[in-house]
Order: structure tokens, then sequence, then C-alpha cells
């Protein structure tokens, strides 16, 4: 299935594309995502509890970013499986800045199978749409309140600071 | 197929059900006709940890008159709305869509509240509601509220119900002067589910003319809506062809058209705007 959609958000190009590939604040923007925790160079693993309405459903699986052009491009590259079946698909985003905002173009193909193709297909483009909605809300309102501040910095220290918590943690759990 | 492991009360009074809902409102649902809920959680895409099944709660079916309005419980099932005699004479379009839901057995069993509650992007009643300009009881923990039938729907499997309250009442202006009401619809062939369903009512002036006109519309979008550009194109004007193909043309405005493997986007917009027609055209024909 083809999915495509543009939306408009109240924040620069640099910022937006920031966000877009922070794990952190993904974490926060994908709706339902648990855990999202890096396993490669651009690539992570994901935990996502998806649903609408009473039909819910976790899916585990890997999220991976290529063809990364900042700020204007990447590409997503996704599968998971779940109790209610599967899906992998990838997708393009272009960010283009106009005026004060910024506009992302996405367009992608998706495969969905297992249980919830065969007895949910007509629902499927609805949710993935519903789902892309409130991400780019949620990505709009991140952006918006570092408006005006440095996008936040992910260097030496803080990748050394997360490795030894992770560390310190898997100890503790032992 | 066998469900997850839930709990299940069957509480008497509403009063309890909301008591019992507030426990936990996330993990807890509503069953009432069972015709959605059920399969969802036969396989297991629903796992609800307990189900409140509201069908011995007295008094939730029913369909009364009441001065200038229409009552209808949540849980009247679709065929004793599809065969009130009373309803066929003061509202021929509850009984009308009524019957072009699923079959049989489902009609025994299903529910109008339910229906509404689960929000399913084609079911048929919400257009009929959203045409009628229906206002929805809820009752939850802080009390009773209304809801009008436009707002009603938010998005796919989503409503203006929050999760600890619970639909309790339809209520619907009874239908005054001259009118006419139709529901026409493109059934699924394997489900029934509407893959575009219009209803429409039409108020006609001493002139002939438009007077008002409620059209709701299912199946197209993510969610059924009121195709408000439909019915101010045709108040006012005398509902000649032209002026009713002309407002049909308007039966998707705004609206981002679903694609599933039945039915492209594009299909569904020009389904959409030909039964628009055609149910206007019926309602039309309807009013004595």
């Amino acid at each position: 299935m083809k999915l495509e959609g543009t939306h408009q958000l109240h924040a620069s190009r640099e910022r937006v594309y920031q966000s877009l590939i922070d794990p952190e604040v993904l974490k926060r923007c994908i709706p339902g995502c648990e855990q999202l925790e890096k396993s490669g160079e651009n690539i992570y693993t994901t935990t996502i509890r998806a649903g609408v309405g009473s039909i819910k459903g976790v899916f585990k699986g890997n999220v991976k970013l290529e063809d990364m052009r900042p700020p204007e491009h990447y590409r997503i590259v996704v599968d998971g499986k779940g109790a209610p079946g599967f899906m992998k698909g990838s997708g393009d985003l272009d960010l283009e800045q106009q005026g004060e905002t910024t506009v992302i173009k996405y367009r992608g193909e998706i495969q969905v199978g297992g249980t919830i193709a065969s007895v949910g297909q007509r629902m499927i483009q609805g949710t993935a749409k519903l789902m892309a909605s409130q991400f780019f809300s949620a990505l709009e309102a991140e952006a918006k309140t570092a408006r005006g501040e440095p996008p936040p910095r992910h260097g030496f220290f803080r990748t050394a600071l997360r490795w030894c918590s992770g560390w310190l943690r898997k100890m503790i759990r032992r | 197929m066998i469900a997850a492991r839930f709990d299940y009360e069957a509480p008497t009074t509403l009063d309890q059900a909301v008591a019992l809902l507030a426990r936990n409102p996330d993990e807890a649902k509503i069953l009432a006709g069972g015709h959605s809920l059920i399969p969802a959680m036969k396989l297991r895409l629903a796992q609800p940890q307990l189900l409140v099944d509201i069908s011995r709660i007295k008094d939730l079916p029913h369909i009364r008159e009441e001065s200038d309005q229409i009552l209808i419980g949540a849980m009247t099932t679709h065929y004793q709305l599809e065969s009130s005699a009373t309803l066929k004479q003061i509202c021929p379009l509850l009984p009308e869509c009524a019957s072009h839901i699923g079959d049989v057995q489902v009609r025994n069993k299903g529910t109008i509240g339910g229906s509404l509650a689960h929000s399913d992007p084609a079911a048929d009643w919400p257009a009929a509601i959203i045409a009628l300009g229906a206002e929805l009881v809820a009752i939850g923990p802080s009390g009773e509220r209304v809801i009008k039938a436009d707002g009603f729907f938010v998005d796919l499997l989503t409503t203006a119900l929050g999760p600890d309250e619970i639909l309790r009442e339809i209520r619907i202006k009874k239908p005054q002067g001259r009118f006419g009401q139709s529901y026409q619809k493109v059934h699924h062939p394997a489900s029934g589910f509407a893959v575009v369903g219009v209803a429409v009512t039409l108020n006609l002036g001493p002139n002939g003319s438009c007077e008002s006109a409620g059209v709701g519309i299912t199946g197209v979008g993510s969610k059924a809506y009121r195709a408000t550009a439909v019915e101010t194109t045709l108040t006012g004007r005398p509902l000649d062809e032209q002026a009713i193909a002309g407002a049909a043309l308007h039966a998707c405005d705004g609206i981002d058209a679903n694609s599933d493997l039945y039915a492209s986007g594009e299909y569904r917009r020009h389904l959409a705007q030909l039964y628009a027609r055609r149910a206007i055209q019926a309602a039309a024909s309807q009013v004595s």
C-alpha cells in the first residue's frame, strides 16, 4: 500500500530535521512508542504499542535511516512484527523551508500481513494516516518548544554518559 | 480462535456499569451486541481485561416518543429499529438504514449504541444519525452530557466518548412538515459494510423549494461526516434535476477518501457523488 502526505510545521527546517533524527524526540512523538534504542549506525530497535479504539497490538521492529542529506532528505526503512501481524516498508521524507515554516513531504510503500491485514485491510490506510498526523503534530510541538534555542548537543559526553548508564543498568539487573 | 483471558461483569443498573468502568477505563470495554468487539477479541486484536455487559440493564433498549423528540436507547437492536411501526411512520430513515445492516443474525443482536460507539468508518448508523442532526447522551462518573452527532465521530474507531463514559440514548427531533428521507448504500459484497452510504433528510417549504437538508456520508473517509457543502447548495433551491446533480458533486468536499483492496479513493469519491444524487432524488420523491 502506498502512503503519501504533506505536513506543514511551524519550525525551522534545521530544527525539524534534528528532531526527526533524534531518537529521544522520536520516542516521544511516535504514537505508542515504548522503546527506541540505537543498535547500530542509524539503526534503532523499537517497541510500539499501536492501536485505534479497542484494537491494539504490540509491535517490535527495526528502524533504519538511510540516504541522509541534512537538512532536506532522508529515507526511513522499517520492519516489525507482533501478535496482530507484521509490516515492512520504506519511505522518503523531504523537508522544504517555506518562510517560517517547514513542509514535510513523505511518500512510501508499506506492506502489512498477518491477521491485521486479512481482517482489517480496509482500515490499514486510515490507521496509518491517523498515526502519521498524530506523529507530526507531536513533532511540531517538540520543534516549537525549542524554537530559538540551539538544537540539543549529542556530543561525546552525552554518548559516553548514555553508554555508562546503560551498562550500569545491565549490571544491576544481573 | 479463542479470546485472551478477561473478567466479565453484567451489572443491572447504569450506575453500576459506570462504576465498573471507572475502575480501569483504559482496560475495560463495554459489551453491547458484540458484533465488532467479540470477533476482534477472538482474533486477539482487542484484549480488554474486563468486559462490562450492559445487556441486563433494563430500559436501555427502547424506542419512545416524547413531545417533539424520538428517544432511542443505546441497546436497541437494529431489528427493533427496522421493524418499529412507529418509526416507519414518523422517521422512516431509521428503519430503512437498519434494513441495510449486515444480515438477519447481525440485526437481531447488534445494537445502534454499539455501532455508534465503535465508530467503524463503514458503519451505516453514523450517516443516518448525522443526517438527522441527532443528539447523543453519554453518562460517566460526573453525570450526563449531550454530544451533537456531527461532533461525535472524531476519527477512525474514535468518538467523543471518554474511556469512562457509556452511550446511553440517542435523541432525534421528530421530522415536521413536508419532509423526505432516504439512505442509499453500496454494500461490500463480503462484509455487508458500506463501501459508501449516504443518508439524506429534506424539508420542503410551501413553494416546493428545499427549506433545509441534512446529509451524512459513511464509508468514504476515516469517519462518517456531515456533507455541509451539499446541504448549503440544496438549501433555498427548488429540487429539480439540475440542482440535485449540482449539489451531489460536493459530496466529498475536503474529504481524504480511503483506499483499500476493494475500492480506491477515486472510486469511493465517484460512488459518493453518485449515491448522494440518488439519495437526494429518493428523499425528494418521498415528500408528500
